[in-house]
């Protein structure tokens, strides 16, 4: 209905005969790129994508965050009109400095608390030998890659998008800026708070590494109309991101929309999970005895080629033959 | 960040200082001290060891120290007026206890009545823990009477805010409401902040003349003295004074000492401002001052002005900002447009927000041939 059928089949065509429509995985079969139109998905999620762990770290970064940007942006904005209403609802001007600064203080814990997660997950899983970076928010080549192929994409370059990880492009993209944030806002906000204290560590350690140069009486002075723009501008440049893009991203476009429960349930659609984390889906399938029956099924009802091994029977018991295991994702039927 | 706010062009009209009511407290008589010795009793009982030990091995000490007695609420009131029983010097050994109750010499400016705190001990009387008749002694015993209750000067600074009418009801303990209401008015304010205006107001009076640039340029005054009011209320003092805090510096507090007229130019010997007495004046509300600290601008430069480094950071922030808001809310519209276009839907309906489906039912039978 949306792009003309014959175009449509020659774009599978050719990618069919670029031998990446369809992924063979052991057990299940040929699982073509597009699947992903056709399965069944719960809007609450159907696959894990977040830990609980990660699920309360983002309560905490999101409420705080908005009483932060509340309580902060009035008073950076004070002779703007509504900046004192904000502010009467904080409790005056004073007790909003207090609140500001408590839900600073929870989401610095939260933003510790994310790191100790990560440590400790990551140590878990080099000691298991289950550490595979390409889970992982570390960025790669292959995300520069992506990106590219998905703008081929949306142009209708391409008839699919790429295969992406667990987190795409985008994803990542937004993770670095919110660690380069967290780090500017919490020390601009720190020599805000404590410009007495900040004021004089700062060029006495410079002093420490080089004497002579903090003799000048400018260094304290820099320093605090940094934070001071810094605190201020990384702040709104935050909110515009989250308010226009971040909140639009995740539940207002397409296939979101109203509204997507994976930051409270920490499970994702399964239509989501193939489309934009094609390989995650794929380690979901390895990992989920469940998943594997669901998707043989609907291969099946589909008529598309189901695996050999299982095709007579449902039974979840039949072992995986060892060799299937090793066996990489990327391994293509011919 | 003068530019940033000016995304925002909607400004205040009319002031906010009304949503802020100036809550005065504190109970303090200024420290007066007038010798209330008239007896010499201090004579003997200056010395710190003047005791004795008692039928029991307690010792006592009779010592009274003047510098204490000075300090405390009652240092205006003779000896004799409370030890009443003492009629003569040298004394008998005393066997009575001071009372109260007892009127002294002091009349309350307010009533013309000789002194007494009568009235609180018929309040204190009627109270649980005055003795009653048929307690008995140990029930006496455990009861506090106002001696065991008043060790310590009560007209100490309390450390919180106590509301105006909470407060004025104590001064109505001792005095009549005639009068009492205006003298309280009259010492409250002074003695809990440096101005009895609030900030906001000592703001719009400093500004009436310094951000009339006109007026300003009459004299010759600095740059920065002509730009001091914009620049203030660019500051974090300024900003949260705007918004009402009564916590935060505003003119006087840092233009001026406890005598309020005491402003000059900050090349001054005598300016708050002045390079050897800033540091004094920041004190009174950052602790830890140091010659660092006192050379952070408080009337913050406009950008760019002396601080090239931050003008640059300034302006690639901004471009920072545009880059990604356009380039990611562009890329997510570029996205839902091609998304849209291969058949996806707003929301998710049966279970999925794919409509149309046409892909594989026609192309399965090519890609079969293409596997044949
Ligand atoms: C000549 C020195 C002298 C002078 C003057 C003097 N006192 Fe004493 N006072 C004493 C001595 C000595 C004792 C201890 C008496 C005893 O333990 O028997 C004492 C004890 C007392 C006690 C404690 C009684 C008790 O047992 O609790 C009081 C109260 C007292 N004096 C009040 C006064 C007052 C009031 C004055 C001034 C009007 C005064 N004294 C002047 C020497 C003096
Ligand atoms: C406001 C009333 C008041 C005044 C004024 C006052 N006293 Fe007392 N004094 C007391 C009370 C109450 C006690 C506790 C003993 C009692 O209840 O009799 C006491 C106790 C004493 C004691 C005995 C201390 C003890 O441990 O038992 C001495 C000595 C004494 N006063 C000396 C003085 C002297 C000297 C002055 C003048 C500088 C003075 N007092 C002024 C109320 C007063
Ligand atoms: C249970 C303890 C207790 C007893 C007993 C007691 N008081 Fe008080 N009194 C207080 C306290 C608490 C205050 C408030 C003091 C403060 O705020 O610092 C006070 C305040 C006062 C004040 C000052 C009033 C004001 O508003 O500033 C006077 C005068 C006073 N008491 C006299 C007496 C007298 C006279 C007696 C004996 C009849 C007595 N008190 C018994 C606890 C007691
Ligand atoms: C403990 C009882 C007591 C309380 C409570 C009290 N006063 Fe007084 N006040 C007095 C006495 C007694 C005097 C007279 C003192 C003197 O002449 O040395 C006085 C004097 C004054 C005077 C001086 C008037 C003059 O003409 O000399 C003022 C003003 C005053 N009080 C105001 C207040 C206010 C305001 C409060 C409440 C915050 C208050 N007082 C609470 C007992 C009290
Ligand atoms: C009636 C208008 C007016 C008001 C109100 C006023 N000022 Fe001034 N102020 C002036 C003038 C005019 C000068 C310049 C005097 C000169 O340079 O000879 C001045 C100078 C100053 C200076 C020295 C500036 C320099 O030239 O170096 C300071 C500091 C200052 N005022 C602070 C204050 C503060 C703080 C307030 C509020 C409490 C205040 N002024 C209220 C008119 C006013
Ligand atoms: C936090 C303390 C602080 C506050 C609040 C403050 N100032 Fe200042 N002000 C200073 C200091 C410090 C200087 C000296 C600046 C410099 O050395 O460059 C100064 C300089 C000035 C000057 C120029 C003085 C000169 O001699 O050049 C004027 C005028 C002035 N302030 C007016 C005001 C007015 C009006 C307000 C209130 C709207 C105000 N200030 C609020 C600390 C303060
Ligand atoms: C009347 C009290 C008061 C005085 C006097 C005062 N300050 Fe402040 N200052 C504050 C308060 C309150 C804050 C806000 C702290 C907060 O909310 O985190 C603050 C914040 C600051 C900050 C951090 C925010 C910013 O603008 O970068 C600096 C720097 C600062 N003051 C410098 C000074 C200097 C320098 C002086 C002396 C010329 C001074 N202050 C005098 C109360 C005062």
């Amino acid at each position: 209905m949306v792009a003309p059928p014959d175009i449509a089949t020659a774009a599978v065509e050719e990618a069919a005969a670029r031998e990446d429509y369809f992924t063979y995985i052991e057990g299940v079969g040929h699982i073509p790129r597009d699947i992903y139109k056709h399965v069944k998905s719960d809007p609450a999620g159907d696959l894990p994508r977040y830990s609980t762990h990660i699920v309360i770290q983002h309560i905490l970064v999101s409420t705080t965050f908005l009483v932060l940007a509340a309580t902060g942006l009035s008073l950076f904005f004070a002779d703007v009109f509504w900046a004192p209403y904000v502010i009467k609802l904080f409790g005056g001007a004073d007790t909003a400095r207090y609140v500001h600064r408590v839900a600073a203080a929870i989401m610095i814990f939260a933003a510790v608390y994310h790191i100790l997660t990560l440590v400790a997950g990551t140590t878990k899983k080099v000691m298991n030998n289950e550490f595979d970076y390409r889970r992982t928010q570390i960025p790669r080549l292959k995300d520069l890659h992506d990106l590219i192929h998905d703008i081929k994409y949306f142009l209708g370059l391409e008839p699919f998008r790429p295969k992406m990880e667990k987190f795409c492009y985008k994803q990542k993209l937004h993770y670095l800026a919110i660690i380069w944030g967290t780090i500017v806002l919490v020390s601009a906000g720190l020599a805000l708070l404590y410009p007495d204290v900040v004021s004089k560590t700062i060029p006495e350690a410079i002093f420490k590494i080089s004497p002579g140069a903090a003799t000048g009486g400018a260094f304290p002075t820099f320093f605090q109309d940094l934070a001071r723009l810094m605190h201020a501008d990384e702040a709104v440049m935050a909110l515009i991101v989250i308010a226009l893009w971040h909140l639009a991203n995740v539940h207002i476009v397409p296939g979101r929309f109203p509204f997507q429960w994976t930051f409270l349930t920490g499970r994702i659609t399964r239509e989501h999970q193939i489309e934009e984390h094609f390989w995650e889906y794929i380690r979901n399938l390895e990992e989920i005895p469940e998943e594997k029956e669901y998707m043989r099924n609907l291969l099946r009802e589909k008529g598309f080629e189901v695996s050999e091994p299982m095709d007579t029977t449902l039974s979840r018991q039949t072992p995986e033959p060892g060799s299937a295991e090793e066996s990489t994702p990327e391994k293509e039927e011919n | 960040m003068a530019r940033l706010r000016d995304l925002n062009s909607l400004k205040i009209i009319g002031t906010i200082s009304t949503f802020f009511v100036l809550i005065c407290v504190l109970l303090s008589i200024s420290s007066y001290a007038r010798a209330a010795d008239e007896d010499n009793c201090l004579m003997c009982h200056k010395y710190r060891f003047l005791g004795r030990i008692d039928e029991n091995g307690n010792r006592i000490n009779y010592n009274v120290d003047p510098r204490i007695f000075n300090d405390t609420v009652h240092r205006t009131i003779a000896c004799r007026e409370c030890h009443n029983y003492i009629k003569k010097i040298p004394h008998d050994p005393v066997t009575e206890q001071v009372n109260c109750g007892t009127l002294c010499h002091v009349i309350t400016p307010f009533s013309k009545e000789r002194f007494s705190h009568q009235h609180i001990i018929e309040i204190y009387n009627s109270s649980v823990h005055a003795p009653k008749p048929d307690d008995s002694p140990k029930q006496k015993e455990a009861k506090p009477g106002c001696k065991f209750c008043h060790l310590n000067p009560i007209y100490s600074l309390p450390k919180h805010n106590i509301p105006y009418d909470v407060s004025l009801r104590r001064c109505l303990n001792c005095h009549q409401q005639k009068g009492v209401t205006q003298a309280y008015k009259h010492i409250t304010h002074r003695i809990r902040r440096k101005t009895s205006r609030s900030s906001q107001e000592i703001v719009a009076l400093c500004a009436k003349c310094h951000a009339d640039k006109e007026l300003m340029e009459r004299f010759k005054v600095s740059q920065e003295a002509l730009t001091a009011v914009e620049t203030y209320k660019r500051s974090i003092h300024g900003e949260s004074v705007t918004l009402g805090s009564q916590e935060t510096a505003d003119c006087i507090s840092c233009h001026a000492s406890n005598k309020l007229h005491d402003i000059y130019k900050k090349d001054d010997r005598r300016a708050t401002i002045f390079s050897k007495n800033i540091n004094k004046t920041c004190q009174q509300c950052h602790e830890q001052t140091n010659r660092w600290f006192v050379e952070i601008a408080v009337h913050p430069r406009s950008e760019g002005a002396g601080n090239p480094i931050v003008y640059f950071i300034s302006i690639s922030l901004r471009f920072a900002l545009y880059g990604t808001v356009f380039g990611l809310v562009g890329l997510m519209l570029l996205e839902t447009y091609g998304r849209k276009r291969k058949g996806i839907k707003f929301l998710l309906r049966h279970g999925t927000s794919w409509r149309g489906k046409a892909t594989p039912e026609k192309s399965k039978q090519k890609i079969q041939k293409n596997n044949n």
